[in-house]
């Protein structure tokens, strides 16, 4: 009994000591803290504050938690501050790293409460902010973060409203000062509607304050509030009126206050009242200017500068009276001939060729046109032609010449041909159904002594400038350009005027394209050959297309373009180039015109011809002419070509032992393929055959299965009428072989098909080189021509 | 290539005589060699080489004589002073 208890005492003093340790004490803190007893969590856990490393932490969290659960502010407030306070007893450097974290817990909402306290104080948050940048924000922060962007979105609406105040009482340039501190905070916070507002408010102080702004590339104010952009744009509009800025001014006037509003009204007034003193301005320097020129005291750089000034002035003037700019308007006509007359007889032929080609539609007069020809030869024989300059001159020059009317021009302002009538007949650019009406003095009749040729004229000034181009350029390189220009230039223009019969304005490719009305020469031909099938009108549109690709005209030079891919394509061997042209649609294109399918063959004969000649051993040319072939439609000639050349290379190679005898039989299957009735091609296959052959029976080749999978293809009707007559060759190589066997004491009885009683020695069996020997001669006896063969029983 | 006009020294206008006239005028004063004066004369007896030289004399257009503007336009008076700038104030 005393034994038992004894074990009792012992028993309780055990749990007792137990019950008093601190890891115990902990896990019953942690038990009650699971169960939100924070209460007395907190008691056991102030017990071991010191004992267990966890403690501290854990305490700090149930008061946190106690924090979260109260509802009054200031309850709330004084359990996040007892546990920022717990941190003063911790004194083990493990518990400060466990605590901290719930500490910045705690201090983000001592924090969030001072903010909800701040109410847009400006002080107030600033204050904050410096609490939130000084405290311990581990593991929180995100959170403080977010907080401090709040501030700034507060401190941006705050600043904002003081700035209006400031603004309210004219205090401006601190208004200005307050805005940008404001938008900086609106830019950290993204707060749009008070970075927007700001810059807009920031331009109504400046413009308030008499600043010089610009408002160009602002972005901003078209997304602040309506009111101020309405307020920013009127007193902008404002200070560049008293600028005289009027076009500025009338732009935002346009497009910045389009509403109704007598006060905008005023504004517009005030330019139309600048418009129209500026109108009276610009008509009276015009009268003082025509005083001038009637005075002959203009100068041609001032006569140039007034004529230049014109259209700019009619503008100005239109919108304030229109009858007045007309009158301005119908002065140009005048000074532009004062002017060209100026220029012309200064020989300033380059002014006034650009002066002539500004003109609005000035081929459309002959006198223009005329004048235009005379600037050009001028230009021309003062040796002025430069790389940038020739094609404009050359092709004003031809056009002007090459028109028939500009010729007649000059019979209106002579006396001395009264005497005389001239005739068209042999005039370049001219047929009889081209002109509705031509003067008195001018037929189409023969020419006589008193029937002047107008054709011999044009030919007496194309010859003299043909002259100055030919023999008075001194530049080499210049010359050659300028020559090779006229000369195309007047073989396109000789080509057009030989086909179309209307009468329109026949003008040099670059003319055409240089004036825009190419299209209008390439309409005219396309509609030549819709009517006449007449392809050489398509050639002569060619030079004339710019970007139009819708003309007929246009596909007749994109067919002769596949031609000349291909061409170019042959010149750099490229095989894969012409296959990838080798399309259905393509060769449709090319198939349209006559004149282009007919000569595809040749051409590029003629091309791979001219390769050959550089090279009759380029073996690169072989897949080349293959894809050639593929390509042209018509292709005989081609075929033809291929065949010889591989043939010729083959037979080259082969001598030289450059290639082997396998790689020439490949080749020359591909060449017989093609002149399967060629002698000179048959004859070296056959040859081949036999070399291939040979090879076999001697082991000097390993492409066996090769070479038999080539003779196959031959037995397997691919024997030509020409191969047939010429395959003796393969019947003798066999019969030699079989009497040299023979006469080496062989027994080819086994060997040799032709002997019937091979079917019966079955008794005897042949090694690997009997069966060998036997499949070589068997097809030299398929191969070769058995006509002339010797009879089976010759082998009796 | 000088004009043969201006080598003979005529008038678009002469006739065979004068030109000729001109061709021994021209040949005592030697301005131009005498087979400058000997072509320009034969080109100007030409009538198809004299219309080629006819060619550089430039066209001359018809344009109407040019007259100063009339208009009844006066000039306006202009006071940008008198508009009031606080028409759309936005901070009322």
């Amino acid at each position: 009994m005393e034994i038992v208890i004894v074990l009792i005492i012992v028993a309780i003093v055990g749990y007792l000591i137990y019950q008093s340790l601190p890891n115990t004490k902990f896990e019953k803190a942690q038990n009650l803290f699971n169960a939100k007893d924070y209460v007395q969590a907190i008691t056991v856990l102030n017990e071991i504050f010191e004992k267990h490393v966890d403690a501290p932490a854990k305490l700090a969290e149930c008061k946190f938690n106690l924090g979260k659960q109260a509802s009054a502010k200031a309850e709330k407030a004084n359990y996040f501050n007892e546990v920022v306070e717990i941190r003063k007893r911790i004194n083990k450097s493990e518990s400060i790293t466990k605590y901290e974290s719930i500490e910045a817990k705690a201090l983000f909402e001592v924090a969030l409460i001072q903010y909800e306290e701040t109410k847009g104080d400006i002080d107030k948050l600033n204050q904050n902010i410096k609490f939130i940048d000084t405290v311990n924000k581990k593991g929180s922060e995100s959170d403080f973060s977010s907080l401090k962007k709040k501030h700034f979105y507060d401190l941006a609406d705050s600043h904002f409203k003081k700035a209006t105040d400031k603004e309210k009482s004219d205090k401006l340039s601190e208004a200005i000062q307050i805005y940008n501190t404001g938008k900086d905070y609106a830019e950290k916070s993204d707060n749009k509607t008070v970075r927007n507002n700001s810059v807009t408010r920031i331009a109504i102080c400046q413009l308030k304050r008499n600043d010089k702004i610009n408002l160009d590339d602002v972005s901003e104010i078209g997304y602040s509030d309506k009111s101020f952009q309405k307020e920013l744009y009127y007193r902008y509009a404002i200070q560049l009126l008293k600028n005289k800025e009027y076009t500025a001014a009338e732009k935002v006037i346009s497009s910045d206050l389009n509403f109704q509003s007598a006060d905008i009204d005023k504004l517009s007034e005030i330019l139309k009242a600048e418009k129209n003193n500026n109108a009276v301005n610009k008509i009276e320097e015009i009268n003082t200017l025509i005083e001038q020129l009637q005075k002959k005291s203009l100068s041609t750089e001032e006569l140039k500068a007034f004529y230049d000034s014109l259209d700019k002035t009619i503008n100005e003037v239109k919108v304030i009276d229109i009858q007045v700019s007309e009158r301005i308007s119908a002065l140009k006509p005048t000074l532009f001939n004062r002017l060209l007359t100026q220029y012309i007889s200064a020989e300033q032929f380059g002014n006034a060729i650009s002066i002539i080609q500004k003109y609005p539609k000035f081929w459309e007069s002959p006198e223009l046109l005329k004048n235009l020809g005379i600037c050009c030869y001028g230009y021309t024989s003062k040796g002025l032609l430069t790389e940038r300059n020739y094609q404009t001159v050359i092709s004003g020059w031809l056009t002007s010449v090459f028109s028939d009317k500009v010729i007649l021009k000059s019979l209106d302002d002579t006396t001395w041909d009264d005497n005389y009538t001239f005739t068209l007949i042999e005039a370049i650019g001219s047929n009889y159904s081209q002109h509705e009406e031509t003067p008195n003095n001018v037929n189409y009749d023969e020419i006589s002594e008193s029937n002047i040729s107008i054709g011999a004229t044009q030919k007496e000034l194309l010859q003299q400038f043909e002259t100055i181009i030919h023999k008075e350029i001194q530049d080499i390189n210049l010359s050659k350009l300028v020559n090779d220009f006229y000369d195309k230039e007047k073989e396109a223009i000789e080509k057009v005027i030989s086909v179309i019969e209307k009468d329109i304005l026949f003008a040099t490719p670059h003319f055409a394209k240089q004036n825009g009305f190419n299209n209008e020469i390439i309409e005219e031909l396309d509609n030549d050959y819709h009517s006449y099938s007449n392809e050489e009108a398509l050639e002569a549109g060619v030079p004339y297309i710019k970007n139009s690709n819708s003309t007929v005209v246009y596909q007749y030079f994109y067919a002769n373009d596949l031609i000349d891919k291909v061409k170019a394509a042959i010149n750099s061997e490229n095989s894969i180039a012409i296959k990838n042209l080798n399309t259905k649609e393509n060769k449709q294109w090319i198939e349209k015109f006559d004149s282009i399918s007919e000569l595809v063959e040749d051409k590029l004969f003629n091309s791979i011809s001219n390769k050959i000649s550089e090279d009759d051993e380029n073996e690169k040319l072989i897949p080349v002419m293959e894809e050639c072939i593929l390509f042209s439609i018509q292709n005989s000639k081609l075929k033809h070509q291929y065949s010889n050349f591989v043939a010729n290379y083959c037979i080259s190679k082969v001598n030289e032992n450059e290639i082997d005898n396998f790689k020439a039989l490949t080749l020359m299957k591909g060449a017989y393929l093609r002149s399967p009735n060629n002698p000179k091609i048959v004859k070296n296959f056959i040859t081949l055959i036999r070399f291939n052959l040979m090879d076999i029976l001697n082991d000097r080749t390993r492409k066996i299965n090769e070479i038999y999978s080539i003779l196959d293809w031959v037995k397997k009707n691919n024997m030509s009428q020409t191969y047939k007559q010429n395959s003796n060759e393969l019947s003798t190589a066999r019969r030699e072989i079989l009497q040299q066997l023979k006469k080496a004491g062989v027994d080819t009885s086994m060997l040799d098909d032709d002997n019937p009683l091979a079917k019966f020695n079955i008794g005897n069996s042949l090694t690997s080189q009997g069966l060998k020997m036997k499949k070589v001669l068997t097809y030299l006896k398929e191969l070769g021509n058995n006509q002339n063969s010797s009879s089976p029983f010759d082998f009796l | 290539m000088t004009n043969p006009y201006t080598i003979l020294g005529v008038s678009q206008d002469a006739d065979k005589a004068e030109i000729m006239k001109a061709q021994m005028l021209a040949m005592k004063k030697k301005e131009f060699p005498l087979q400058e004066i000997a072509i320009a004369a034969k080109q100007l007896l030409d009538p198809a080489k004299r219309l080629a030289a006819d060619f550089m004399f430039p066209a001359k257009i018809k344009v109407k004589r040019i007259q100063p503007i009339q208009s009844t336009l006066t000039h306006q008076e202009i006071n940008v002073n008198a508009l009031n700038e606080n028409a759309f104030n936005s901070l009322k």
